[in-house]
């Protein structure tokens, strides 16, 4: 007779007396592996920093289409921030995963870039208000969770500091989600000029208070430790996106860039942080994106909702971007001009009709006096006549 | 037969592409030629490391470390001048350099190319009237900008707004050099396929950059003008560091996989670049600005009026002394 249950994993024996809660760990892990998970990414950043080739690069498949000429021309002078999501469905030894990643093109594009990170604070916002509301609601099955489990912001590394708009924006999007700054396109700083960058980054990041995923460091054994306090020095990552393979000097094939004096390997600690920051994404700290997300950051969200709103209000619009604020006090100004025009165009009517109304009176009323005198008239003839004679006066 | 520029080991070689007129105003052989350069492009992008690689040697100091505390307040954009004395083929040439640090780095800057627009025709303006005065000063300098150079960041798509309303705002009052600062980001595809894009751009949009092929007269040089616009945007790399090694000193930018060595115009166009902005094109740079453009500008502003000739001589001599004060910086 075989320890093993219809699964094939070994029946725990309940040792010295336990009654075998310690399985539950087990059990936890099927559901768990059958039921798979959600998890969402955010890339944000002006265009050209790489968003699209470290996206694909880091599920080494191409997710997101680069963008073809015409429509880039037509969004070079949109001036507005789009919100792209894109959608796919990873599986990896029987466990899959709900993948959605959302792209911001525009974003700091443009000549005039004030509140451009609004729309996307308004993005991550909204997923938290449509999590909110499906829970409140009779039915919870089926709940779409499409909030935003990390946040990577490119810096375009420009060899000094942090500009104005990425210290505003990191600032409103870190206090809202798990915030991961990224130095895009590292390949164009040398080793010297990389160091005295991050280490800016990180003075300003201080400095003005903008909040930043801090991953977890201690954990149980030793050697995961010290890879977590490896990354969290390596803060923020440079990486070097590419999803093509090249042949190196010596004769291997990586994923990397290829100059004319030499190759930039994407997964070389030596060149970037690629292989770190994958880490934190998916191998080592994607639980803790996701509990850190719907613990601290959805909660905190809930509560300053629910302080102030009664259970099932709708959520209170608040003034949105200027451009459409603007276009917005437009269309008023329009639709009050044209309701004036009408309310001119009624009262003239109307005091045509009272007009009208009064004549009509006053004719009404002279047929009336004259009645009224003939009226009198009769009486007097009547009155003053012979009874006899009354009737017969021609 | 495109101009090579001369590498730093060979001192002796010397090649003029295009021989210079030898007939224009204020060149004296003691003080060197007059030539102006603005610097224009976002933080971040080179432009202070391209002049000194220009120059070949450290004309800009290193700038100071920000302040963190104030990394969320954009600085307004100012105009840093620089003076250098160059010595290029056995002529003088007496460069003052003008860097705009701030331009595009705030949030909104909408305000850039009216400040540009104006230091500009403050140039103009300052020549128009030195022309009209009865009593013209001998020693005048002119601070017309002979070439403005902009940097555009290597994304590797195509043109922004910034990049675009820039060329188009400033167009007709200096000539347009685009560059792509660092260069070095991009592989040799990736390059090939942005500076298609941006021809494209700039065809699509109409933008006035330099055009080399201005004068038509002389054929031979047509066929090289030729050549460089089809290389339009210039890539550029500047340098980091001297190495030393066996065949004298080269100028280099290194990194771990690899050393870029700038002179080398197969892996970046800096050496074309300066000889085409320092050698072969001065001539033709400075002609286009005094003939064309500064000709339309005095065309449109006294046709529109209101330019009225200067009364005062000695109120003017004060004018004239402040300027040159200002120079001096």
């Amino acid at each position: 007779m075989s320890n093993a249950d219809a699964l094939g994993a070994p029946k725990p024996q309940p040792a010295n007396g336990g009654i075998g809660i310690a399985n539950l760990p087990n059990q936890l892990h099927k559901i768990v592996t059958k039921k798979g998970t959600n998890f969402s990414l955010m890339a944000v950043g002006e265009s050209g920093t790489g968003k699209t080739t470290f996206i694909n690069t880091l599920l080494t498949t191409e997710l997101i289409e680069p963008i073809d000429d015409a429509t880039r021309r037509k969004k070079q002078l949109d001036k507005t921030v789009d919100i792209n999501i894109h959608k796919a469905e990873l599986e990896e030894k029987m466990f899959s995963v709900k993948l959605n990643v959302v792209d911001t093109p525009g974003f700091g594009d443009y000549v005039d870039n004030n509140d451009c990170w609004l729309p996307v604070v308004d993005f991550i916002e909204n997923q938290y208000e449509q999590y909110l509301r499906q829970e409140q609601q009779p039915v919870r099955k089926g709940i779409v969770d499409m909030r935003v489990h990390a946040c990577l912001y490119f810096i375009r590394p420009n060899g000094h500091t942090l500009k104005p708009l990425d210290v505003r924006a990191m600032k409103a999007i870190g206090a809202r989600v798990n915030l991961i700054p990224v130095i895009a396109k590292a390949d164009t700083l040398s080793p010297a000029a990389l160091r005295q960058f991050k280490k800016r980054v990180m003075d300003v990041i201080d400095a003005q208070n903008i909040r930043v995923y801090q991953p977890p460091v201690d954990s149980e054994d030793e050697h995961s430790t010290q890879r977590n306090k490896e990354i969290v020095a390596a803060m923020p990552f440079a990486i070097i996106g590419s999803d093509q393979e090249v042949k190196t000097e010596d004769g291997r094939r990586v994923k990397g860039r290829q100059y004319p004096w030499g190759v930039a390997e994407v997964e070389n600690d030596q060149h970037c942080d690629f292989k770190k920051l994958r880490s934190l994404l998916i191998r080592t700290h994607m639980l803790d994106l996701i509990s850190t997300t719907e613990e601290i950051h959805y909660d905190k969200y809930r509560t300053t909702q629910m302080k102030t709103r009664k259970f099932g209000e709708p959520k209170p619009r608040k003034a949105d971007n200027k451009k459409f604020r603007d276009e917005e006090e437009a269309l008023r100004k329009r639709f009050t001009e044209k309701v004036k025009l009408e309310e001119n165009r009624f009262r003239q009517w109307e005091q045509k009709l009272i007009a009208e109304r009064d004549r009509l009176n006053k004719d009404l009323e002279q047929e009336h006096n004259l009645v009224k005198q003939l009226e009198s008239e009769i009486e007097a003839i009547q009155n003053s006549g012979s009874p006899n004679t009354k009737f017969f006066r021609k | 037969m495109a101009p090579s520029a001369p590498s730093i080991n060979s001192v002796g070689s010397s090649r003029m592409a295009t021989p210079r007129p030898s007939s224009y105003r204020h060149k004296s052989e003691k003080r060197g030629m007059t030539y102006n350069i603005m610097l224009v492009g976002q933080s971040g992008l080179g432009r202070r490391t391209f002049l000194n690689t220009l120059c070949e040697r450290e004309v800009v100091p290193p700038p100071e470390a920000p302040n963190p505390e104030t990394a969320h307040i954009a600085d307004p954009m100012k105009f840093d001048t620089y003076e250098v004395t160059l010595e290029e083929e056995g002529t003088r040439i007496s460069l003052t350099v003008i860097d705009t640090p701030g331009f595009g780095d705030g949030l909104d800057n909408t305000g850039c190319f009216k400040q540009l627009q104006d230091y500009i025709e403050a140039q103009f303006d300052e020549v128009l009237v030195e022309e009209s005065r009865i009593k013209r000063n001998r020693r005048y300098r002119d601070h017309r900008i002979h070439a403005l150079i902009y940097f555009i960041a290597p994304t590797g798509h195509s043109l922004r707004e910034l990049d675009i309303e820039l060329m188009r705002r400033l167009g007709e009052y200096v000539n347009i050099l685009p560059v792509i600062g660092r260069a070095d980001t991009l592989t040799v595809e990736e390059l090939a396929v942005f500076k298609q894009n941006i021809t494209r751009d700039l065809e699509y949009y109409k933008l006035p950059v330099y055009n080399f092929c201005w004068d038509d007269s002389d054929t031979e040089a047509l066929e090289e003008n030729r050549e460089i616009m089809g290389l339009m945007p210039f890539s550029v790399v500047t340098c980091d560091e001297v190495l030393d090694n066996e065949y004298g000193s080269v100028r280099v930018r290194r990194y771990p996989w690899g050393t870029i060595e700038i002179d080398d115009e197969s892996q970046c166009d800096f050496a074309l670049l300066r000889y085409i902005l320092l050698n072969s094109h001065i001539a033709d740079m400075i002609n286009f600005t005094e003939d064309v453009l500064y000709e339309n500008y005095r065309t449109r502003k006294l046709e529109v009026g209101g330019f009225g000739e200067a009364e005062d001589d000695e109120e003017q001599d004060d004018e004239q002394d402040a300027a040159a004060g200002k120079s001096q910086e």
